[in-house]
C-alpha cells in the first residue's frame, strides 16, 4: 500500500519534470476535481455500508464528538504555533494543520492555491501519519487510550485504525472510527476556509 | 460552492451504500476502486509538484518544515484530547454502572 503510494507520487513528479510540458499545469485543476469526486463518492459508499456506526454514535452520545473537535483544534493550533516558529503565514500553516493527516486530500485542495504549499501539506501530513503509526502504541500505554487516537487524525478511520484497535480496546476503536469520519468530513471544508483567510 | 459539491457526493455515496442498492460487482471492488482513484490523484499531485521546478528545488527546506508542523500538530492534538478524556470516560463509566 505505502509502496504503491510512494511509486504513484514519484512517477508523477518524474513525469512532471521530464515528460509533460509546463503548459500542462493548466489542466491539473480539472483532473484533480474528477479524481477527487470519484474518491469521495467511494468513501461515501463505504461509510454508508457501515450501518453499525449510527447506532454506536447514539450509544456514546454527543460527547464523543469532543474527541474529533479537540483533535481538530489541537492540530490547527499546533500547526499555527509550528508555522510561527518557521515564519509561515497564518493561512498556510492553519490550512496545512487542517489536513489532519489526510495528505492526499489536503495537498490536492492546496494545489489550487500554490504548488509549494501543496507540497508542504503533502509532506507534513505524510510525516504525521508515519509519526502516528509509530507513536500510537506508546501513547495508548503511557498517556491514555483516547489520547492515542489524536495523532492519527483523519486516518483514525482507516490506516491507523488497526494499530489503535490493537493497542487499546473495541470501544476506543469505535471512537477512533467516529473521530476519523468527522475529521475526514472536516478536511474538505476547513482546508479551503483557512487558506482563503486574507488571500484574495 | 465546491465544498457543497464534495459533501453532496459523499452523502449521495453514503445513501447508495446504506440502501444496498448497488450491484455486488461494484461493492466487492470498492476498496480497489478507492485505491485506484487515490493512486490517480497522487500521480496528478506528483505531476503538479514535478511541473513546478521551484518546489523540487526547495524540497529539503520543506522536509524540515514538515517535521516541525506535523510534530506540533500531534502534540497539541494529544493535549486537546487529554483535556476532554476525563469527561468522556467518566460518563461512560456512569452509564455502565447504571446498567
Amino acid at each position: 500500500m505505502s509502496v504503491s503510494i510512494l511509486i504513484a507520487v514519484v512517477t508523477g513528479i518524474l513525469c512532471g519534470l521530464f515528460v509533460f510540458p509546463e503548459t500542462f499545469s493548466g489542466q491539473i485543476g480539472y483532473m484533480i476535481d474528477i479524481g477527487l469526486c470519484l474518491l469521495l463518492f467511494f468513501v461515501g459508499i463505504d461509510i454508508g455500508r457501515n450501518k453499525g456506526v449510527i447506532d454506536q454514535i447514539k450509544s456514546y452520545g454527543l460527547k464523543v464528538l469532543l474527541v474529533p473537535l479537540m483533535v481538530a483544534a489541537g492540530s490547527i493550533i499546533g500547526s499555527v504555533a509550528g508555522g510561527a516558529l518557521l515564519g509561515l503565514p497564518f493561512n498556510e500553516s492553519s490550512a496545512i494543520g487542517a489536513g489532519f493527516g489526510w495528505y492526499s486530500l489536503s495537498a490536492i485542495e492546496l494545489a489550487k492555491y500554490n504548488a509549494q504549499t501543496s507540497a508542504l501539506a503533502f509532506i507534513t501530513n505524510v510525516c504525521r501519519e508515519i509519526f502516528a503509526l509509530l507513536t500510537i502504541p506508546f501513547i495508548a500505554r503511557y498517556i491514555g487510550k483516547l489520547e492515542s487516537i489524536a495523532p492519527a487524525g483523519a486516518t483514525a478511520m482507516d490506516t491507523s485504525l488497526p494499530v489503535i484497535s490493537r493497542a487499546t480496546d473495541s470501544n476506543t476503536a469505535v471512537v477512533s472510527f467516529i473521530t476519523g469520519v468527522v475529521l475526514s468530513l472536516l478536511v474538505p471544508i476547513l482546508v479551503p476556509v483557512f487558506i482563503s483567510i486574507g488571500f484574495k | 460552492m465546491r465544498i457543497l459539491l464534495y459533501l453532496a457526493i459523499i452523502i449521495a455515496g453514503g445513501f447508495l451504500g446504506y440502501w444496498d442498492k448497488l450491484p455486488k460487482g461494484l461493492t466487492s471492488k470498492l476498496s480497489r476502486l478507492q485505491f485506484f482513484s487515490l493512486l490517480f490523484l497522487l500521480f496528478i499531485m506528483g505531476l503538479n509538484i514535478g511541473l513546478n521546478k521551484e518546489v523540487v528545488n526547495t524540497f529539503f527546506k520543506l522536509g524540515y518544515q514538515a517535521v516541525v508542523l506535523s510534530i506540533m500538530s500531534i502534540i497539541f492534538s494529544i493535549a486537546g484530547v487529554r483535556i476532554v478524556a476525563g469527561i468522556i470516560t467518566k460518563n461512560k463509566e456512569d452509564s455502565e454502572n447504571e446498567c
